[in-house]
């Protein structure tokens, strides 16, 4: 085993164990628990046999299995990037609507 | 027509008073809504004769702006005035810029600081300003003369069409888009802005358009 393989093993192992003790205190459901599970058991698979990812590539016809990984990884970034953008326009149009709301109901206690 | 004046204003402690003051000595009423100032700028706006709605937290100019239209559309009055808070207006003129409304030909007058006169600009937001004259008129269609000037006056009709979304600077743009979009009858007139080392101070960086631009992309 190469020591980069080791390094991301172990850094992954801890992450799993997070998981594991976030879903035992109830921060995470069952089913974002699996979620997280697979895509962490995955990245172990990438990351210990490395020439899948290369016979993947080859099948759908990009050269490196490094380069396959990239992409799809762009893509799920932005993907991820995206939705944390909308969630987040709407947290902020949730809270001028409670300021808006607090600053219009001070106004009519002093009528 | 009654006509009622909004000033968004935050952290205007220095000037509000000065500023309601004279916007009174007009005979308009003014609405100050002080968008969660850490200074006494509501106290001493209410002392000055204003009414005052208060945002418990900052939440930018165009979410005032929204919290002073939705006051607006509650109550009796037929036309509503954009007005700044830092002084680079000249309240003696809200008269002539509503004048277009009174008229019954137009919904909206859009003070325009480049038909009218503008003092001690800087060079760098003369720039910026004429960029974004140029981005408003190929994304909206509209020809205007000026953009992002805050002294505009709406009528009742005109403020109900309105949909406002952006909580910061960018509504400013939006009140454009949507000028084009419902087909709000507009006319720009003379405005004079001045700008003083105060206004400087507390007016927008130009790297502002950066984050302006952004907000108009990510968020309809």
């Amino acid at each position: 085993m190469l020591i980069i393989q080791f390094i991301l093993i172990t850094i992954i192992a801890l992450i799993v164990l997070r998981l594991i003790f976030k879903l035992k205190s109830g921060e995470l459901t069952s089913q974002q628990f699996a979620l997280w599970l697979v895509i962490w058991l995955v990245a172990i698979v990438v990351i210990g046999y490395p020439k899948i990812t290369s016979q993947l590539a080859s099948r759908v016809g990009v050269t490196r299995g490094v380069d396959l990984v990239v992409y799809t990884s762009i893509i799920l970034i932005f993907y991820i990037l995206f939705r944390l953008l909308m969630r987040l326009n709407k947290i902020e149009d949730n809270i001028t609507k409670i300021a808006r709301q607090v600053a219009l109901e001070d106004k009519d206690k002093d009528k | 027509m009654k006509i009622l004046v909004l000033i968004p204003a935050y952290n205007e402690s220095e000037k509000i008073v000065e500023v309601i003051r004279s916007v009174k000595a007009q005979s308009f009423e003014v609405l100050v809504v002080d968008d969660g100032s850490i200074d006494n700028t509501s106290d001493l706006a209410e002392q000055a004769g204003a009414k005052v709605l208060v945002h418990p937290i900052n939440r930018g100019q165009g979410a005032a702006i929204k919290t002073g239209l939705t006051y607006f559309l509650d109550t009796g009055y037929d036309g509503l005035v954009f007005f700044d808070a830092d002084g680079q207006m000249r309240p003696e003129e809200i008269s002539q810029v509503i004048e277009p409304l009174l008229l019954g030909k137009y919904e909206v007058a859009l003070g325009s600081r480049f038909l009218g006169q503008v003092r001690n600009i800087p060079w760098v937001k003369l720039v910026v300003l004429k960029l974004a004259l140029l981005f408003t008129r190929l994304t909206t269609g509209l020809k205007l003369t000026d953009v992002h000037n805050g002294f505009q006056a709406w009528s009742r009709e005109a403020i109900q069409k309105l949909n406002l979304t952006q909580d910061r600077q960018a509504y400013a743009s939006q009140v454009l888009h949507e000028i084009a979009d419902k087909k709000i009858k507009y006319i720009e007139t003379p405005v004079t802005i001045s700008y003083t080392s105060y206004s400087k101070k507390k007016g927008q960086s130009i790297f502002n358009a950066f984050n302006i631009l952004f907000d108009l992309l990510i968020k309809k």
